[in-house]
């Protein structure tokens, strides 16, 4: 349901659009299937929240199941779904929180107030001119998973 | 060596609000220095409106005793003028009398500032010796004045406004209906308001009631334009330059009236009739500006530009060492040239990427891109490399002795 709320990129054409359109915001691209639970759970706070990060932060998701959208997720790195990138400028905004990845999120986000803090943790960084800022969620709402390289 | 700063107790600052644990030390903090001053200019007022009634003394109606009231921050009590015959008579004494002042030494040592400030705080005993001969002088003459005031004032008045405005005052319950339609607040509820409220229909305990006229705002107003509360135009107490000599009596008389917020009415006549109004369910001024164009222009854009950002209403200053300001500032003036329609190499590079920190490489963003970029090709070559090869025959496996079995068999 969320993703009639929220714009679903299909083309690689899109998603850099959407990336060089994005001026002095944070923009949230989230990589899943629509279809996928976690991914639902994901994409309903998401929904939610769209309002409330509205003044400096964009949200949109990403079908990984486009041929299109494919380079992409090799060149993100992605392999678990959902994931969730942020840019800013045109930049990529890195994020840690205490996993393997500090590229993206990995998972979905227990809370509202979880993602909005994310949100805006990125957003005071990168308007400080940081490229990587301390995630603010407690360790117990956030995701675990195993980073795996090259199916290893 | 720097001896270890003693930890003091907790103490409460009255000025401040706040628990502290700086000991003698928080006087001086520029936070307490700045809300004291805001702190005893306050009371300075309040003594200010005392000190009025100490030049004028008035008499006070037994009706307005509980509403006459003063808070002393100095010796932390209410002053009410309950049984006083004469305005602020309590809060007068109060001000003159020894303990009051022994509070105020006490708060200043122990808020600051200096103590030559003590007098704006207290009433010496000359001024308040004057004030008694002058209210023993007035209670004399007030007995026969009193009466006599207002059907002198009534009578020569030939303003409407002012005429039942006093009749409202003092018998308010007994106005007909139709006269006003919103009853007014009878008595001022709080002093505070009073003495920095300007409105012009209020008597108070200030310093308002030496305000020459002209600084009323509606002294020459048409009817039409009278403030009001939508009462009508003839139960507003006001007060007109018509009676400056009765002033005095006057003070009296609207001791205690009811506070009426200075609106202006502005004539709808103008407005009215020409484009309609919400209630007549005609469209808003900004639709029809534009021809309802904008409108479908708004409906009709692609979802893709509403992701633009607002880059002319934006005129806040950012920080330009932001991340990626330099790109930003350039794309808004590529965005800003394709909005005025200048013929743009606007289209991107099908291999465009964005700057991207990847997961399993090390080094600078611009070469995990260029990594990026070169497994790109190489899985290319691969894929076109494999498609264009001969199909492979595959064979079985024949082991060394095997293959050295079948020939030495076929040679022997």
């Amino acid at each position: 349901m969320s993703s009639f709320l929220l714009k679903t990129l299909t083309k690689k054409e899109e998603i850099d659009r959407i990336i060089r359109d994005t001026i002095d915001e944070v923009l949230v691209l989230r990589f899943g299937r629509c279809t996928d639970t976690v991914c639902l759970q994901h994409d309903d706070i998401l929904a939610k929240s769209v309002t409330d990060v509205s003044k400096f932060a964009k949200v949109a998701l990403v079908d990984v199941d486009s041929e299109d959208v494919q380079v992409y997720v090799k060149y993100f790195d992605i392999t678990w779904f959902p994931s969730t990138v942020f840019f800013f400028n045109a930049h990529h905004m890195k994020l840690d929180s205490g996993t393997a990845d500090h590229t993206k999120w990995v998972g979905a986000f227990h809370i509202k107030q979880d993602f909005i803090d994310v949100v805006e943790a990125i957003y005071r960084g990168a308007m400080k001119g940081k490229m990587i800022v301390q995630c603010p969620v407690p360790p117990e709402r956030i995701p675990k998973y195993q980073l795996l390289y090259k199916d290893v | 060596m720097k001896k270890p700063s003693k930890k003091s107790e907790i103490e409460y600052c009255k000025v401040c609000r706040l628990h502290h644990d700086h000991g003698s030390r928080h006087k001086y903090f520029p936070r307490h220095k700045y809300l004291l001053s805001t702190f005893l200019d306050r009371f300075r007022t309040k003594i200010a409106d005392v000190r009025f009634f100490l030049k004028n003394p008035s008499v006070l109606r037994p009706q307005e005793q509980s509403q006459n009231r003063v808070w002393c921050v100095f010796c932390d009590e209410d002053i009410v003028e309950l049984g006083s015959s004469f305005a602020c008579s309590k809060a007068i004494n109060h001000f003159a009398s020894s303990d009051h002042l022994g509070n105020i030494k006490q708060f200043l040592s122990k808020n600051g500032p200096a103590m030559d400030c003590i007098d704006d705080f207290r009433i010496t005993e000359a001024n308040v010796a004057k004030w008694e001969k002058k209210c023993q002088s007035l209670g004399n003459e007030d007995a026969s004045s009193f009466k006599g005031s207002c059907e002198q004032l009534s009578g020569t008045s030939n303003d409407i406004h002012n005429k039942l405005a006093f009749k409202t005052m003092d018998k308010i319950e007994n106005v007909p209906a139709h006269h006003i339609n919103v009853l007014p607040l009878q008595y001022n509820t709080n002093e505070y308001q009073i003495s920095h409220s300007e409105l012009p229909g209020v008597a108070h305990y200030g310093s308002y009631l030496n305000m020459d006229a002209s600084h009323l705002p509606l002294r020459t107003d048409p009817p039409t334009n009278l403030p009001g509360n939508g009462f009508g135009k003839h139960s507003i107490p006001f007060r007109s330059k018509d009676y400056p000599s009765n002033q005095e009596e006057e003070n009296k008389q609207i001791k205690g009236s009811y506070s009426s917020p200075v609106m202006t009415s502005i004539s709808s006549s103008h407005s009215s009739d020409a484009c309609g109004n919400v209630h007549s369910g005609a469209p808003p001024p900004w639709l029809d500006a534009n021809d309802g164009n904008s409108s479908n222009v708004q409906l009709n854009q692609s979802d893709m530009s509403s992701f633009q950002a607002k880059i002319p209403g934006k005129t806040r200053k950012l920080n330009p060492n932001r991340v990626g300001a330099a790109w930003a500032e350039r794309r808004k003036i590529e965005m800003e040239m394709e909005k005025r329609g200048h013929a743009m190499n606007s289209k991107v590079d099908a291999d465009w990427l964005p700057n991207f920190g990847r997961v399993w490489q090390s080094g600078t963003r611009k070469e995990s891109r260029k990594e990026f970029e070169k497994e790109k090709r190489k899985l290319i070559k691969t894929e076109s490399i494999s498609t264009e090869s001969e199909p492979v025959e595959i064979q079985p496996y024949i082991s060394k002795r095997a293959r050295r079995e079948s020939g030495e068999n076929g040679s022997g």
